[in-house]
């Protein structure tokens, strides 16, 4: 086995392949960091090409540009409030306060590093474990998905702000707005118009929801900020900053690394749990979504760490998990290679020269990410009334390329209004983010579930899974309900 | 200066004229495929895109519009300007939403037929370990269990819940409640669903289900084509088991454009298209798909329109629609 | 009415509208789905359900006292007339976008977008970033996009007509 590693290393170190996986990586940083951009869209823009590469070259850049536009996606997120993935949402909760008190630099920096740790980790557990993992991931059924999501939804506790009740409405609407489109069985629900039939698209709803507001503000109120950010120099996290979240970074690393390799999941759905998790069990609880580095790095390990995990369905199932990897099984036969158990008997050539082409391009995102933190930390010097307006501009072009879509542009100047109004009403925007990803997953599951059980709602507590999610829902419910109840008592006594 | 501003106004505001063979075509040309990036309609579109691009001299754009069993890309192939340079990578759910849902989907003869791409086959696959060794095995388990027994399929009314139903009916077996549908979306989440056990059979499309077959995880039971797959060359068709609704599904790929599209562009693809049949790349990328190239020997408004009334006609027998 | 109690009513009105009309309405229970099954209304319908249980708790809470504090607006103080106005040029540039784009094309549509988006918020100083951003902006995005992904952006009617 040793002998093979060293062949596969041999194969793997080529100046071409190290080219390759730099741009694949700068090049996803950079879109990733574009409002308006997303990895999907590199991904595939990119595929074309690798018909022309070897299999191993070509699946190495399609997994770097995975992951480079999963970090880029928090450069946005924490400068201008816009994620540029929905996986990025939970970091701007936490690092665009920190940009607006002048500590951009340290959020990026925090995030960079939290990105890099959880994909080294997500990729040792691809590595070493993918078996296991694998074989956890099938036995999660619709009764396990849904007990899985109903407690990743217990995020929004977390996410609600002041108050948890006004957070829960936020959920609710969230929940409601993902079900227009096409039903699971075929039918259409609130189609007003033929377009909504195929639903409204996650980009357009994440940016109108967390960035347009932002302009909306600046045009109706105009109270521009206008101090300065300090310079980035200056904004390096300190051990102690960083010995404080290592906790949570690690725990988001292995959420994101288990969650991850259960195909359907994400690195959304792993970065809102993780991110739950980190908040409730920090002693730093009551300051996240006002600025807390531990948020980010919750947020930002456990997106990076389901992006090496998403690989383990792939390639020890041959089972896509999410569009890019499926962009990545299609690259993957076009190389006449298929992806599935037999791969690691007949390729285990080409495995070892996957594993070790990524472990290198952990490192690779470091350097790629430093780079372009520098380029865009720039962006702090525009002032506030033409950054808005570019945002949006970035984001209209954007949105309208991904299916050349004038809908996808009106769902955005919309959500955009239902923002400002939710600002307004003093509703807060993440809880319905949060809701509006979860929400098909879980009553899909839930409807799966009854359909397999025949309507007999036993099922969803019919194995050893859903006990543990159950339990956990539960305590989790109980202090969410004891800690309001307190909230609510201290203030009348102040009244 | 001068020219470089020159440009971008003719590249901006150039609005396509009528479209004129001689000069067709002038810019690169969007094919749009109505499902995800990564399935098999996407491989099929761009493989097509990567062979026809050199023969027609532009770039072919590969552009996904996923979503409404692929009525959204549909539609907006449908609405678009006839002008050749929007061009539609249609699926058997062209033919089959308007059979069942005609009051929601695109008309299935709104197009220009330029082309018959490839034929995909579709299988019936139980778990390595299951007790069937045959179809009917299956179905007198399916018998047997009073509707408990339960497979999956992207919706009722998608072409893989069609295969099942379509194979129950020729059973005598209500095609609705003989077996529970359980509905996932997208061939990934179905061949997982049958290989963690979630469900007991499925009836979908080649492509998923092949490596899970070779690997032995997966048994194939029947093939939905018109003749065998070379890969499984022991598995009978649903024609060869006398199964006559059944026999009669499969998958299929085709080139569609916009109604009435200039006589003379239709023959410039049809010429281009006649070059991507003998392409050994094409082949090539068609036969990892598990798909048959079909260019040229179907003819397309006649079997799609066949396509269509089969569908339909399945669609008032199992009651979807009032007869 | 203070803007809690308002709150609580839009909020109770909003989840009301989807279920008594709109998914009655407005979502379909096909033949094809088995009885014991869950039709596509159940889960709209919950959640509204739920939605006005969270409106109706809001709304006694607003009137009842003992909400958490509601965090002040940030403003230029401007009178709420003056933004109120502001606020609705604003929709109505969205609206003008929407409905001009495809007689204008994406390009002239986005352009004056733009430049009226940094109009409104103020902005007086910069002249040359703010031609540079709303023209030079949609341009360059055009070209890249149209060369990169080879999208095609709508052209607009009138332009056809105008015989460009």
């Amino acid at each position: 086995m040793l002998n093979e590693i060293l062949v596969a290393l041999a194969a793997v170190a080529t100046l071409q392949n190290f080219l390759i996986m730099t741009a694949g990586i700068w090049g996803g940083v950079i879109v990733g960091a574009i409002p308006g951009m997303t990895g999907t869209m590199a991904v595939t823009l990119a595929l074309p090409f690798t018909f022309y590469m070897a299999p191993v070259p070509s699946i190495l850049l399609l997994v770097a540009l995975y992951k480079g536009s999963t970090y880029g996606g928090s450069v946005s997120a924490i400068l201008i409030k816009t994620p540029g993935t929905a996986s990025a949402a939970c970091t701007a909760l936490d690092g665009y306060p920190l940009a607006q008190q002048g500590k951009g630099g340290k959020a990026l920096n925090m995030a960079l590093y939290s990105s890099v740790i959880g994909d080294f980790l997500s990729n040792i557990s691809l590595i070493f474990f993918a078996a296991p993992l694998a074989l956890l991931a099938l036995h999660i059924g619709p009764p396990e998905f849904f007990m899985l999501m109903l407690f990743a939804l217990t995020t929004v506790a977390g996410v609600s702000g002041n108050s948890l009740l006004l957070g829960m409405v936020s959920a609710a609407l969230g929940l409601l707005l993902a079900t227009v489109g096409e039903d699971l069985y075929g039918s259409f629900r609130f189609a007003f118009v033929p377009d909504m039939q195929a639903g409204l698209s996650i980009a357009p709803v994440l940016i109108g929801l967390f960035a347009l507001p932002e302009l909306i503000k600046l045009v109706v109120m105009r109270a521009a900020k206008t101090d300065e950010a300090a310079p980035l120099g200056a904004q390096h996290v300190t051990r102690d900053e960083f010995m404080g979240s290592l906790r949570s970074i690690l725990k988001g690393s292995v959420i994101g690394s288990i969650l991850g390799a259960i195909p359907g999941i994400g690195p959304s759905s792993a970065a809102f749990f993780s991110y739950g998790e980190a908040q409730r069990s920090s002693k730093n609880s009551a300051n996240f979504g006002k600025g807390e580095l531990e948020g980010i790095a919750a947020s930002e390990s456990a997106n990076n760490g389901a992006c090496g995990a998403t690989m383990i369905p792939l390639l020890a199932l041959g089972v896509p998990g999410d569009v890019i990897t499926g962009v990545m099984l299609g690259a993957f036969m076009i190389q006449g290679l298929t992806p599935g158990p037999l791969l690691f008997q007949t390729n285990m050539h080409e495995i070892y020269m996957l594993f070790i082409g990524m472990l290198v391009s952990s490192v690779l995102l470091f350097f790629a990410g430093k780079v372009t933190m520098r380029m865009f930390t720039k962006v702090a010097l525009i002032p506030q009334t033409l950054l808005t307006p570019l945002v949006l501009l970035l984001c209209i072009f954007g949105i309208y390329s991904i299916a050349s879509s004038t809908f996808d542009v009106a769902v955005l100047l919309v959500m955009g209004l239902v923002g400002f109004g939710m600002f307004l009403l003093n509703i807060p925007a993440a809880p319905f983010l949060i809701a509006f990803i979860l929400g098909p997953m879980i009553e899909e599951n839930l409807r799966r579930a009854l359909a397999i059980s025949r309507g007999d709602p036993a099922v969803l507590l019919s194995s050893p899974i859903t006990w543990v999610f159950a339990v956990l829902i539960i305590f989790v419910l109980g202090l969410t309900v004891r800690r309001e109840f307190l909230k609510s008592k201290e203030r009348r006594v102040q009244q | 200066m001068k020219k470089i501003i020159g440009t971008i106004a003719l590249t901006l505001l150039a609005a396509g004229g009528p479209a004129l063979a001689q000069s067709y075509p002038e810019k690169s040309v969007t094919l749009v495929v109505p499902y995800g990036p990564g399935g098999a309609s996407d491989l099929a579109g761009r493989a097509l895109a990567e062979t026809a691009q050199p023969i027609l001299g532009q770039p072919v754009t590969v552009m996904n519009k996923p979503g409404a069993g692929g009525m959204n890309g549909a539609r907006f192939v449908s609405d678009a300007d006839a002008d050749g340079y929007t061009l539609l990578l249609a699926r058997v759910g062209m033919a089959l939403s308007p059979a069942v849902t005609p009051e929601s989907a695109v008309p299935w003869d709104a197009y220009t037929f330029v082309s018959a791409l490839e034929a995909t086959p579709m299988i019936l696959a139980v778990r390595g370990d299951a007790p069937y060794e045959n179809v009917d095995d299956l179905i007198n388990a399916v018998k047997d269990s009073n509707g408990a027994m339960t497979y999956a399929a992207s919706g009722a009314t998608a072409i893989d819940g069609f295969t099942t139903q379509a194979l129950l009916a020729d059973n005598d077996l209500d095609p609705l409640t003989a077996a529970t549908l359980v509905p996932y979306k997208g061939g990934g989440a179905l061949a997982t669903a049958l290989l963690g056990g979630h469900v007991d059979f499925v009836a979908m499309a080649a492509a998923s289900l092949m490596p899970h077959i070779e690997s032995g995880d997966m048994k194939a039971l029947m093939v939905f084509a018109p003749e065998r797959v070379d890969s499984l060359p022991d598995v009978a068709t649903a024609d060869e088991l006398g199964y006559e609704k059944a026999g009669q599904i499969t998958g299929w790929s085709a080139l569609y454009a916009p109604k009435d599209m200039p006589e003379d562009v239709v023959a410039k693809w049809q010429d281009i298209l006649g070059q991507v049949a003998t392409d050994e790349k094409w082949l090539e990328l068609a036969a990892r798909r598990g798909s048959i190239s079909t260019i040229g020997s179907v003819e397309m408004p006649d079997y799609a329109k066949s396509q269509y009334e089969l569908f339909n006609g399945l669609a008032k027998d199992f009651g979807y629609l009032p007869q | 009415m203070t803007m809690p109690v308002l709150r609580g009513l839009l909020v109770v009105a909003f989840f009301a509208l989807f279920a008594f009309y709109l998914v009655p309405v407005f979502v379909p229970r096909p033949a094809f789905i088995p009885g014991f099954a869950p039709p596509p209304d159940m889960w709209p319908k919950t959640v509204s359900l739920i939605g006005i249980v969270l409106g109706l708790l809001a709304l006694i809470l607003a009137i009842r006292g003992g909400a958490p504090a509601e965090e002040a607006v940030e403003t230029d103080g401007s009178s709420v007339k003056r933004m109120t106005l502001r606020f609705a040029g604003l929709v109505f540039a969205f609206g003008l976008f929407l409905v001009a784009l495809p007689y204008v094309g994406f390009l002239i549509a986005t352009i004056l977008l733009t430049l009226c988006m940094v109009l409104m918020t103020g902005e007086r100083n910069y002249r040359i970033w703010i031609v540079l951003l709303s023209v030079g902006g949609p341009i360059s995005l055009l070209l890249f996009f149209n060369s990169a992904l080879g999208t095609q952006f709508p052209k607009g009617e009138l332009i056809k007509i105008l015989g460009f």
